[in-house]
């Protein structure tokens, strides 16, 4: 299973902008909702047509129960801007890959691929999503669309960073030092340095971190020599962020 | 979705000056109220038409949206909060989904009448190779099982589903043609027809489907159901029950085998896109021609409707009601006029 990675759209004026694409979890539910509701529109068509005469009630019978089944996800992605039912109520949307509503062409691509997806016991689908680091099935991938969620969760700083498993640096009084007198502007310089540090070339990466790392060994006085400069930055950082810091 | 305040002035380090002069807070406190503004705006047009707002409107979100816009880059330069940016990130998303989305389509009684005689004829003209293609295939198919059968009759039983082995086919034609009509009734036909074009349509769309995921995938399946069907002509023939056969095919497949082929082309031609881009990268290969490809795809679940029917009906007549002659006359007509319409019907000239 591939890692889930954001998606990042460049709008014309030139503003990255990053989707959250939908875990499996939620898009499984949200289908599930929609297959239930599809089952109970056929069930009800059939109800409604038991007074029709036979000829014309297994035609419509039969036409209109490919057609919800075939057609259902079509008309709500167009028409309720990419969200079917399941998906409104899991909040997920489909959008396409600049991030905008998918087009009527679009979702009639995506759906009919369907065939393929859903082979066999949906099978590829699943195998698709769990391939693709944008978790699209091969629907997705023809059609050039994705699901994500609609609202994007928050991720905390703890979240967005390596986790640190063991913190040589996890005493009560550098606990106490970095509460009292490690600044806002300081922790989000720190996060913001270790966010940033795969872009940066290994040379730069490596001084910035040993500088950066020089001046809070010596403001704290850390002890411990055989940490480097980006390892000592890293374990601030996890302390500063920690679920249990008040 | 509250920022972290930032309470303290100018970032120092034990003496030594951070590389932070900003100060986040009043950056925040200077913006928030046309982000506030903005999220506003966009609650009150969820997914409906830009149309039915005022130009005034539609006009501030759109400065609105690009102030928040250039606000997340800067916030993106000088800041990692994480709450923050993704608060920006949200707003600009949505906003950006709504300002910048197409223009909803209206469906009118012209705009079919148009589809059915302008576009989608002219979908299948501009994709015309990959129908050539997808039709070469299956061709290539009809020959191989044909050759296969007529110089080894044997091979018939792995060419053909078991099913169709349950009797020979000149028995077969012998009970049908000795015995009442299998469909004497209005409804026995809507029955057999609504079930065969769902079920057509859906095999339309695995062939669609596994052409524009694989490309091969597509092929193989034109080829193999072209082997099949040639296999079972072979069979008919060897027991001289080819006029039968002809006439029992001909109606339906006269429309069914073309738009099956018109749909594998178009898979076909979404594949390309897909997996062979070219410079232009795959979004916008799959942009260029996903219009053409959806068009050619209705157009053959819209023929298969009626092939269904046809298979469902006049098909499955035996001679005592339709003539083996008129069957074959009406696949003739119906497979000519299906091409006339979709490869030979001329541009209009332009107005002058």
């Amino acid at each position: 299973m591939r890692e889930l990675r954001p998606f990042t759209v460049i709008t014309p004026e030139h503003v990255p902008i990053e989707l959250v694409p939908a875990g499996m979890g939620r898009r499984i539910l949200a289908a599930a909702l929609d297959v239930g509701l599809c089952i109970g529109m056929i069930s009800l068509l059939s109800r409604l047509l038991g007074f029709a005469p036979v000829a014309v009630g297994i035609l419509v019978k039969t036409t209109g129960a490919f057609l919800i089944a075939w057609g259902y996800h079509v008309w709500c992605e167009v028409r309720f801007g990419g969200q079917s039912m399941g998906k409104k109520l899991l909040q997920l949307r489909v959008c396409d890959a600049r991030g905008l509503p998918v087009t009527l062409h679009q979702s009639m691509a995506r759906n009919a691929a369907r065939a393929v997806d859903m082979l066999p016991v949906a099978g590829i689908g699943l195998l698709s999503c769990l391939l693709d680091p944008w978790r699209r099935r091969i629907g997705d991938q023809i059609a050039d669309t994705l699901v994500v969620n609609e609202v994007q969760p928050s991720q905390k700083a703890e979240q967005r960073l390596e986790r640190v498993t063991s913190n040589s640096l996890d005493i009560p009084r550098l606990r106490r030092a970095l509460a009292n007198h490690l600044s806002l502007e300081e922790r989000e310089f720190l996060l913001s340095l270790c966010l940033r540090a795969p872009a940066l070339s290994e040379t730069v990466r490596y001084d910035l971190f040993e500088s950066v790392g020089e001046h809070y060994r010596s403001r704290f006085a850390i002890a411990d020599e055989h940490l480097s400069g980006e390892k000592l930055v890293r374990n601030l950082l996890a302390l500063c962020y920690r679920r249990d810091r008040k | 979705m509250k920022p972290q305040p930032a309470s303290r002035p100018a970032a120092t380090a034990g003496g030594a000056a951070l590389p932070l002069d900003r100060d986040i807070d009043a950056f925040i406190r200077a913006r928030s109220q046309r982000w506030q503004e903005l999220e506003e705006r966009l609650e009150k047009l969820p997914n409906s038409s830009l149309r039915n707002h005022g130009r005034e409107q539609l006009l501030r979100i759109l400065h609105l949206y690009r102030l928040t816009s250039s606000d997340l880059n800067q916030a993106r330069g000088f800041t990692a909060n994480p709450e923050l940016l993704e608060r920006l990130n949200q707003l600009v998303g949505r906003a950006y989904r709504i300002i910048y989305q197409a223009a909803p389509a209206r469906t009118t009684r012209r705009g079919i009448l148009q589809f059915f005689t302008r576009e989608a004829p002219a979908a299948c003209r501009r994709q015309a190779r990959w129908v050539a293609i997808a039709a070469c295939t299956m061709l290539l198919g009809v020959l191989a099982g044909l050759v296969l059968v007529l110089v080894r009759p044997s091979n018939g039983e792995l060419l053909i589903p078991q099913a169709f082995f349950s009797e020979s086919p000149a028995d077969r034609v012998a009970r049908i043609e000795d015995s009442h009509e299998r469909i004497d009734t209005v409804s026995k036909a809507a029955q057999f027809g609504s079930f065969l074009y769902t079920h057509n349509i859906q095999v339309s769309f695995l062939v669609f489907a596994l052409g524009a995921a694989t490309l091969v995938g597509g092929l193989a399946l034109m080829f193999s159901n072209g082997l099949i069907l040639g296999a079972l002509a072979g069979m008919y023939l060897i027991d001289g029950v080819g006029t039968f056969f002809i006439a029992w095919v001909g109606p339906h497949g006269a429309l069914e085998l073309p738009s099956i082929i018109i749909a594998g082309g178009a898979g076909m031609c979404l594949g390309r896109a897909v997996l062979v881009p070219g410079e232009i990268g795959r979004s916008q290969a799959v942009r260029l021609i996903i219009g053409d490809v959806v068009k050619m795809l209705f157009t053959a679940c819209t023929v298969l409707v009626f092939a269904g029917l046809i298979e469902g009906s006049i098909s499955q007549f035996s001679a005592k009601s339709v003539p083996y002659g008129l069957k074959i006359a009406i696949s003739a007509v119906l497979f000519g006029g299906l091409l006339a319409w979709l490869f030979m019907t001329r541009r209009r000239a332009p107005h002058a």
